[in-house]
């Protein structure tokens, strides 16, 4: 399916890659909490990691080369991670399984990350210039990034976050981000679909708007596709362009804690006939537990829905 | 146009740097402060609404509330003491556990554009925190909780179910969040469910006004 194929069944997302977060984590935001290396201090959560709340670099775009300042690639660790994370993943391994590196915090999301939410979404409409430069530089440092990712871990797929949507739509308006983030999130992307890497996006929320732009630049995995977008609809018009990784009612019964067994099978069955006999789709459950994402903090609901989804996925 | 009427449309078009001195020309011109203030409540309705309907986003209702405070900065020498026209004090935050404040600082100058007092608690406020908060401050007519994780609807719950049962009187309480609904909020027995932020403050006045 990655690579265009016909594919004989939807796969499971926790299954099919062999997943490596590490490098990410020296050169965009610390997955445990700490300092990134712009000087962010990161906050750990169950749900994942965010910029301490009320703790911001700056407050004017026009200000942000006072500040910023980036570090040299050299100096992040990029091969030692990768040699952490593939110690034990052979050549045959790869055969088998396509390598997926991390590379999180988008240049949206970096931008929020420095200045907060607020004043991040005023910039964008306020001074679009001083925007468009910050965007430059910063696109500049996540290609150096990634290329290196690219050299050491020898991706099949870099999945690349950056979230510009609510449950409701996007944050700006798709006019918004196609002037002002889109030239450069486009670079982005560039830059990895021109070694032959497969780019995965990861945005949650409504996003909809932009996806044909998504598709237009390159993408080829649209991660955590939530179910307040028309997903049937993406499926059926992007079908051979853009797989679809998600599907899962995040904010449904089958992701509150404590959601019975009974709740995630029936949602497990739901994604495969609504979403995985189209073909074209990854299965990226949501189970919720006191601790934080069952699938990484461990479940003993995890074996109930993994066998009903092998036993529902066939094409 | 009259200044006024100049006023309401800068507010609506989020223009910050140009509403404190149209707020200043529409008083010597001889408008109440009051009615200046009821403007531009009129006017971040009508935000609310573009917000509401997909016209208008985030930063374009971020710019409005930014110009409307800074009108309200002219204003407030001038109404001090005045409560008229004000809708209470709302007691905001996130609940318990939760850390993001994107949505909840969104509410927040929302509800004050309606024409609230906000007394914003931040992010992970503990139960007993919300029961300080309303005695510690005068005419508390709203309690608005939010719960921006699915992990954290629990304690949304747990912060309901704490103010109701406090004893403490005479407030709504209105819960929103990402993974938040309707059937959620009346499953744990909250006043009021606004999906997005410029509902929100249209639901605040709507359920403070049924006090």
């Amino acid at each position: 399916m990655l690579n265009g194929g016909k594919p004989e069944f939807a796969p499971l997302l926790y299954e099919l890659y062999k997943v490596c977060m590490l490098a990410t984590n020296n050169t965009d935001q610390p997955w445990q909490g700490g300092k990134d290396p712009f000087g962010v201090n990161w906050v750990a959560t169950a749900e994942g990691v965010i910029p301490e709340s009320g703790k911001i670099l700056f407050d004017d775009i026009a200000d942000w080369k006072k500040y910023v300042k980036f570090p040299d690639v050299d100096s992040l660790g990029i091969e030692q991670m990768a040699q952490i994370e593939l110690a034990d993943f052979t050549d045959e391994k790869r055969k088998e399984q396509p390598v997926a590196v991390f590379n999180a915090c988008g240049l949206f999301e970096r931008m929020a990350a420095f200045m907060g939410f607020e004043n991040t979404l005023c910039a964008l409409i306020e001074d679009p210039d001083s925007c468009n430069e910050f965007f430059e530089a910063m696109a500049d440092y996540k290609i150096a990034c990634i290329n290196r990712y690219i050299d050491v871990y020898k991706p099949d797929v870099i999945i690349y976050f950056d979230d510009f949507a609510t449950a409701r739509g996007l944050f700006m308006s798709p006019k918004t981000y196609r002037e002002v983030i889109k030239p450069h999130h486009k670079r982005i992307i560039e830059a990895v679909t021109s070694r032959g890497v497969i780019f995965n996006q990861h945005t949650c929320g409504k996003c909809e708007d932009i996806i044909e732009d998504y598709v237009e630049m390159g993408i080829k995995i649209w991660d955590a596709a939530q179910v307040c977008n028309d997903l049937e609809g993406i499926l059926t018009k992007y079908h051979g362009r853009l797989i679809v990784e998600g599907g899962w009612d995040t904010s449904g019964p089958a992701s509150y804690i404590g959601a019975p067994v009974e709740a995630i099978i029936e949602e497990t069955k739901r994604c495969a006939e609504q979403y995985g006999k189209k073909g074209n789709f990854i299965l990226f459950p949501v189970l919720m537990n006191e601790k934080g994402h069952a699938f990484m903090t461990g479940d003993e609901r995890i074996p109930a829905l993994m066998k009903t989804w092998h036993e529902v996925n066939k094409l | 146009m009259a200044k006024i009427e100049e006023v309401k449309a800068m507010v609506e078009a989020g223009k910050a740097k140009l509403v404190p001195g149209l707020v200043q020309e529409a008083l010597d011109e001889g408008s109440a402060a009051k009615e200046i203030l009821q403007a531009m409540v009129d006017s971040m309705g009508v935000v609310g609404d573009k917000f509401s309907t997909g016209e208008i986003f985030v930063p374009e209702m971020l710019m409005a509330a930014k110009a409307m405070a800074k009108g309200v900065d002219v204003l407030k020498p001038l109404m001090a003491g005045d409560t008229s026209s004000s809708l209470g004090t709302c007691i905001i935050g996130t609940v318990a556990g939760d850390l993001h404040d994107i949505g909840k600082n969104l509410v927040s100058m929302m509800i004050e554009s309606a024409g609230f007092t906000v007394v914003d608690l931040g992010v992970d406020v503990a139960h007993e925190k919300w029961i300080e908060a309303i005695k510690e401050n005068q005419n508390v007519t709203l309690v608005a909780c939010s719960g921006l994780l699915t992990t954290t609807m629990p304690a949304l719950k747990d912060a309901v179910q704490t103010v109701k049962s406090s004893g403490l009187t005479g407030f709504k309480v209105l819960v929103g969040g990402a993974p938040i609904t309707q059937q959620f909020a009346d499953e744990i027995n909250a006043d009021g469910f606004a999906p997005d932020a410029g509902s929100a403050a249209v639901k605040a006045a709507e359920l403070v006004k049924s006090l």
